[in-house]
């Protein structure tokens, strides 16, 4: 039992934070009228994958630096704090998807682009009213003498407009598979989606006959083994958010004078952070057990992501509403960033379903261990 | 980063259930000789143990069926016995350590007073100095067990001009001393009292009994309370104690309750709460693995356990329909375990307002959170830096 930082995750994730504090700013996006377009993921992508992040929990025999999901934690932690507009969501969902369903030969050849930085990736899974689970509205793939053919559409795919090859989720003859898509290649549209956090790039995708590469996995272990890490991800952005949110609101609320006292002098105002402040505590150590979890391969790793990202995302999303709060009126307007962060954190609450949907799979999990 | 607890393969825990197996059914004197009372206390009272080996004792013990020393004797073996290895002479451990390790003599804690429970700073019952004797005179309410106790860890005032801090100093009173009334408090829960007012009535203390220096009781309290908020972030209905929200979870899947969809979310809800309880409360214990001292977190730890354990009291009742305002203890079926005091659902639930109430109430550990880790302004108290004697003045010119 040792639930403390080792040394070498503390340097990881200093070395995130400085590279990140560099490089990322928010202000282009807090122009009045900006979209994601001024958010620049571009040009930190090329510095994010000088730094490796991409093939980071990549196995090595791909071609990645075979790192602990942990590890990866303390990186998603910096990029949600800092909101760092980037492609690694997408990146790594498509990359697990191939990780999880691809033969040694695709994995060799795709995951080893994807570590070099030379891939960029999105995972097309959901059907445009945002479901994941629902077979009936998949794509659907066909075999021609030409090989497999995708038609369809697929909704809420983030940095499906960027990446280069899209992993999509069709069903062929009722059963759930997954197949690798140019973007770019003929019967492939990508459409930008107006999604309310500008620092995340969203499509929706068309599939009309497009060209296609069959991953030979198949089994219905796929798709939750490759959410249950995307929970991590989103779980790991929020606990840093809400973690931002109180700092944040708690170094305003030391300098901002009212009725002749700063602010956070108020109990009104000092007890509404102290319960934040346990909200973060256990969005934290719910990252951290769920990270745990899934590099140890502990049987509980689905229910300590569910756990995580059911918890975590509530919690961002209190933490930001009191913020907003906090903050005053000064916060409504669209040059803070307060908004920035109150929006990620509301999208990443709703992106792969609502936490009452990570609660169902817990008590189902439950249900079935008592069985 | 290693979340793994102690296996049933650890030589440590194959060790302690072999003792356990040589002494069937041993007493608690017999537990407390071998170390296994308070095993993290150094030598010869404890075991130097690490918190996991502490980790493993403990559950060694549960496992027996036994009721934990802490359970029966938790004032003397966590945060009164603590404070006599830093504070107290080797006189008063070699006299009042070892019976109360071996839950042969209860202790109890005489800490707040009608007029003074958050404001503890405040209280009135005074402490005078006469010859080789103390002279202690006053009413404390709200103490545990000190109905069937025999020690008392008592907080009086030794220096009534000093500042309302400063004066203070701490005692180890027999309860069954002449001067010293008992009257247990009859509370809302109908069941046998938990609490009883104590009346001290020129009460004579022998001075060796004074434990540390004139002055120091407060600085003793504060740390006698972290430790007994620490020991409140373990997820549980009351006080870190009864059942948790796994048994309420299992119950409800027993029961067949959890299909109804409104109980089955806030029962996951609550799930996840209490297992994040329960990885800050052994992050805490790891963290003292890693020489860190026990701090301010305990009290971050109980803001968050004490309401929690109040809702799942809650939704346990609020499964069974109109049938749970009827006295009833059997809710939601229990594994068969021993839950120290709270026993059952129904008197847990009955007894759960108190959990914000006792060793800090909700609004004064969010006080200590939001000034002692967030770094806060702190709350004014205008009596603060007064003489206590001259509080009633000030008060009266305000």
């Amino acid at each position: 039992m040792n639930f403390t930082l080792s040394e070498d995750h503390q340097a990881l994730r200093e070395s995130a934070r400085v590279f990140l504090d560099k490089e990322v700013s928010l202000a282009p996006l807090l122009v009045p009228g900006a979209d994601v377009a001024a958010a620049g993921h571009d040009r930190l992508w090329d510095k994010i994958v000088d730094m490796g992040w991409p093939g980071m929990v990549t196995p090595e025999a791909y071609g990645g630096l075979g790192l602990t999901y942990l590890d990866l934690t303390m990186v998603m932690g910096e990029l949600g704090r800092t909101l760092a507009p980037s492609y690694l969501f997408g990146t790594l969902a498509g990359a697990w998807a191939i990780e999880r369903a691809g033969s040694e030969e695709q994995k060799e050849t795709l995951l080893g682009q994807m570590a070099e930085g030379k891939l960029k990736l999105a995972l097309a899974v959901a059907d445009p009213e945002g479901r994941y689970d629902h077979l009936a509205s998949d794509a659907v793939a066909t075999s021609t003498p030409d090989g497999w053919r995708v038609s369809g559409e697929r909704g809420f795919v983030v940095d499906g407009l960027a990446a280069d090859k899209l992993v999509v989720a069709a069903s062929v003859e009722g059963e759930r598979r997954f197949f690798v898509v140019d973007r770019a290649a003929a019967g492939v549209c990508a459409s930008p989606v107006d999604w309310r956090d500008t620092t995340r790039q969203m499509a929706s995708v068309v599939f009309e006959g497009a060209p296609a590469e069959l991953l030979h996995g198949a089994n219905a272990e796929i798709w939750p083994w490759v959410r249950d890490r995307l929970y991590l991800l989103l779980a790991a952005e929020s606990a840093a958010v809400a973690q931002f949110a109180l700092d944040d609101a708690v170094a305003y609320a030391k300098e901002r004078i009212a009725f002749g006292r700063p602010i956070g002098a108020f109990q009104a105002i000092k007890h509404q952070l102290a319960d934040i402040a346990g909200q973060v505590e256990c969005a934290q150590a719910a990252v951290q057990y769920a990270a745990w979890a899934l590099s140890d391969n502990d049987p509980r790793a689905p229910l300590a992501c569910a756990m995580a990202q059911s918890y975590a995302s509530e919690a961002a999303k209190d933490a930001t509403y009191r913020n907003l709060q906090i903050f005053g009126a000064i916060a409504f307007s669209w040059e803070m960033r307060n908004h920035l962060y109150f929006k990620r954190a509301r999208a990443n609450f709703a992106l792969l379903g609502a936490p009452s949907q990570q609660r169902e799979e817990l008590v189902q999990f439950l249900e079935r261990e008592a069985a | 980063m290693d979340f793994n607890l102690p296996g049933e393969d650890d030589p440590r825990r194959i060790e302690v259930r072999a003792w356990f197996g040589d002494n069937p059914k041993p007493t608690y004197r017999q537990i407390a000789e071998r170390g296994f009372t308070a095993p993290h206390w150094p030598r010869p009272w404890g075991l130097d143990a690490d918190p996991e080996l502490q980790y493993i004792i403990d559950t060694e013990i549960e496992r027996t069926g036994m009721t934990p020393p802490s359970k029966i004797n938790g004032i003397a073996t966590n945060q009164c016995g603590q404070a006599l290895l830093h504070f107290g002479t080797d006189a008063q451990r070699q006299r009042f350590i070892p019976p109360g390790l071996a839950c042969e003599e209860i202790w109890c804690m005489l800490f707040s007073e009608p007029s003074g429970g958050s404001d503890l700073g405040a209280i009135r019952t005074s402490a005078r100095r006469d010859g080789d004797n103390y002279i202690i005179k006053g009413h404390k309410i709200w103490t545990s067990i000190a109905d069937h106790s025999d020690i008392g860890v008592l907080i009086a005032r030794t220096d009534p001009t000093a500042p309302k801090h400063k004066g203070l100093s701490q005692f180890l009173i027999d309860m069954k001393a002449p001067g010293v009334t008992v009257r247990p408090i009859a509370d809302l829960t109908g069941e046998e009292n938990e609490y009883n007012e104590v009346f001290l009535d020129e009460v004579r203390v022998p001075a060796d009994r004074l434990l540390g220096r004139e002055g120091d009781g407060w600085r003793i309290v504060m740390s006698q309370l972290q430790t007994e908020r620490m020991m409140m972030t373990q997820p549980a209905a009351v006080f870190g104690a009864g059942p948790t929200a796994r048994e309420l979870m299992s119950g409800l899947i027993q029961t067949g309750r959890i299909k109804d969809p409104l109980i089955r979310d806030e029962a996951a809800r609550l799930y996840i709460e209490g297992e994040l309880c329960r990885l800050l409360s052994l992050r805490s214990l790891s963290r003292r693995m890693q020489g860190q001292p026990a701090g301010v977190e305990g009290n971050l730890g109980k803001m968050i356990a004490a309401p929690h354990g109040q809702r799942i009291c809650d939704l346990a009742k609020r499964s069974q329909g109109p049938g749970a305002m009827v006295r009833n203890p059997n809710v939601l079926p229990l594994p068969d375990k021993s839950f120290g005091r709270f026993q059952d659902w129904d008197y847990a639930y009955w007894f759960s307002p108190a959990g914000t109430l006792g060793v800090g109430t909700q609004e004064v550990l969010k006080n200590v959170v939001s000034e002692r880790i967030l770094g806060l302004p702190r709350e004014l108290d205008p009596t603060a830096d007064f003489p206590f004697n001259q509080v009633a003045v000030l008060r009266a010119a305000s």
